[in-house]
């Protein structure tokens, strides 16, 4: 039979074995291991332990290897609260574009935590960050989308924010943007490529023979 | 039985608020989340386990299940929780997939002798696993020329004893080839069929909860996994979690097929979509370290 069952599976090296009875302080020393499947797997273990939210974050905002920050940031997500929401919110404003982009697709990835924190993002002082928030709501499957991309058509005062969810309305807008859209280069008269976009996104919107108010 | 017995009075339920404790604790433990529209599904069970441990109070019970020493309890209500839906060759194009493209692959970068590793992870009541089996002895011609290790696990205990057993009744099998059936499988007297004890005594069972990072950690080096309709169960950041374990599981290289409604793409960006004729699975990439 070329089949095999090999039953001993606690053949584990003795020193896993040892890093099995890990307890927090040693989870925590795991996190800069130079071994990046054994960070992954500490992250995984401290996962839910809100006082150790920091040290993640420290850890996550070093990391080079993805599936490490893969892991961290999921830490991050499952222990939740304030403290992982102000630290994830630091994260989309990082210099680092893996990391950023690692925050995204988190929040991308879970519709109901991306909704918590969007008011916030959507209002947040610093125009990049509200870049990215409308670049969460490009794949976000929530059914505040359109809601959140008109409050930005209508009340953002950064060009590159509204043109960004200009952007997102071409490809996944529907009829009830319209008004919304056709209003927004009055807000901007001395921006003529916001003109533009807005007349190709209302004609993709609209499809081809289609006109507003049919 | 102990459902039955309740089936029949009108019960009062759970409260709202006990509803919402009972599932963010059994969330917690096995990262399978019930929505509002679970509810009845979710009372009818916890009222059984609390008429079979004479609770007369969703406290006493919850009480009971958290500070319960051996686990027995827990294990018993997620025995009678799960969904354990399955049966042979579900799904059947994943393992042709298997093996006309990911096992020449893979064996490719192995030497005869070799150790090939396949996980069936949930594999319920056995279908998935034996259905493997079946598959590499009647349709991989190389079969011989490698070990092939076949591991099944899942977190219900009483499905994994239906799985060492082995015995099913026609429904089950409805999709299996009747030469397959011959070969494999015993008649019993009554009717059903039972998995030749050969077959049986050459697959692993163990039970493992695929949220437990200690419990998972033990498993490594499969170079082919089947997670097949258990991430419809979990919430993102489960899904999340289960994708992270499920890479460390993998030697670099290795594929993960999922079922057919379910997409690694929206939860995680650890693993490559991999295109075959047969089927769409995924592959930790090979650079990937162990
Ligand atoms: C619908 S069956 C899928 C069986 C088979 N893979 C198939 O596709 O036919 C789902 C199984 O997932 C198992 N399960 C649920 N939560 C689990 C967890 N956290 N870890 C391991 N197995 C789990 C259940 O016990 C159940 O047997």
């Amino acid at each position: 039979m070329p089949l095999v069952r090999r039953d001993a599976d606690d053949n584990l090296p003795g020193e896993e074995r040892r890093e099995n009875q890990r307890d927090r302080a040693g989870l925590l020393e795991q996190l800069q291991d130079p071994r990046p499947a054994a960070r992954r797997r500490a992250a995984r273990e401290i996962a839910g332990d809100a006082t150790a939210m920091d040290a993640i974050c420290n850890a996550l905002e070093i990391e080079t290897d993805a599936g490490s920050r893969h892991a961290m940031l999921t830490a991050l997500l499952v222990t939740g609260g304030e403290r992982a929401k102000a630290r994830l919110l630091q994260l989309l404003r990082s210099e680092d574009a893996g990391l950023r982009n690692g925050a995204i697709e988190v929040l991308q990835g879970m519709p109901g935590l991306a909704g918590e924190y969007m008011d916030g993002l959507l209002s947040d002082p610093d125009s990049d960050v509200r870049i990215f928030a409308v670049n969460i709501l490009e794949s976000l499957r929530h059914q505040r989308v359109p809601e959140w991309l008109q409050q930005v058509l209508q009340n953002d005062d950064h060009v590159n924010v509204c043109a960004a969810a200009v952007d997102v309305l071409t490809e996944a807008g529907g009829p009830e943007c319209l008004p919304a859209l056709e209003a927004l280069p009055q807000r901007f008269p001395d921006e003529p490529f916001v003109d533009f976009a807005v007349r190709t996104a209302v004609r993709r919107i609209q499809g081809p023979g289609g006109s507003h108010g049919q | 039985m102990g459902s039955e017995l309740r089936d029949g009075v009108a019960s009062p339920g759970l409260s709202g608020e006990d509803f919402a404790r009972f599932r963010e604790f059994y969330y917690r433990k096995t990262g399978n989340w019930f929505d509002e529209a679970k509810r009845y599904y979710v009372d009818k069970r916890v009222l059984a386990r609390m008429g079979i441990t004479g609770c007369d109070s969703f406290r006493e019970y919850f009480v009971r299940l958290r500070f319960d020493a051996d686990g027995s309890e827990l294990q018993a209500l997620i025995n009678s929780m799960t969904v354990n839906e399955t049966y042979f060759f579900r799904e059947e194009y994943q393992f042709q997939c298997l093996v006309r493209s990911m096992l020449p692959e893979i064996a490719g970068r192995k030497r005869p002798g070799d150790t090939i590793r396949i996980w069936s992870l949930p594999c319920s009541s056995g279908e998935e696993v034996y259905s493997l089996a079946f598959y590499l002895l009647e349709y991989w011609p190389q079969v011989d020329d490698y070990d092939v290790e076949l591991i099944g696990s899942d977190i219900d205990t009483a499905a994994l004893d239906r799985a060492r057993e082995g015995i099913y009744d026609r429904r089950p099998v409805h999709a299996l080839p009747e030469a397959v059936l011959r070969r494999y499988f015993r008649r019993l007297p009554d009717g059903r069929h039972q998995v030749l004890e050969s077959i049986r005594d050459s697959v692993r069972l163990t039970r493992v909860n695929l949220q437990d990072p200690l419990e998972t950690r033990a498993y490594r080096g499969f170079d082919v996994v089947f997670c097949r309709n258990l991430l419809i169960y979990f919430d993102d950041a489960a899904r999340r979690r289960a994708a992270e374990t499920l890479f460390d599981a993998l030697k670099p290289g290795g594929y993960i097929c999922l079922g057919h409604s379910e997409f690694m793409s929206r939860i995680s960006s650890l693993f490559r979509p991999a295109r075959f004729p047969e089927a769409i699975v995924y592959q930790k990439p090979e650079e990937a370290d162990q």
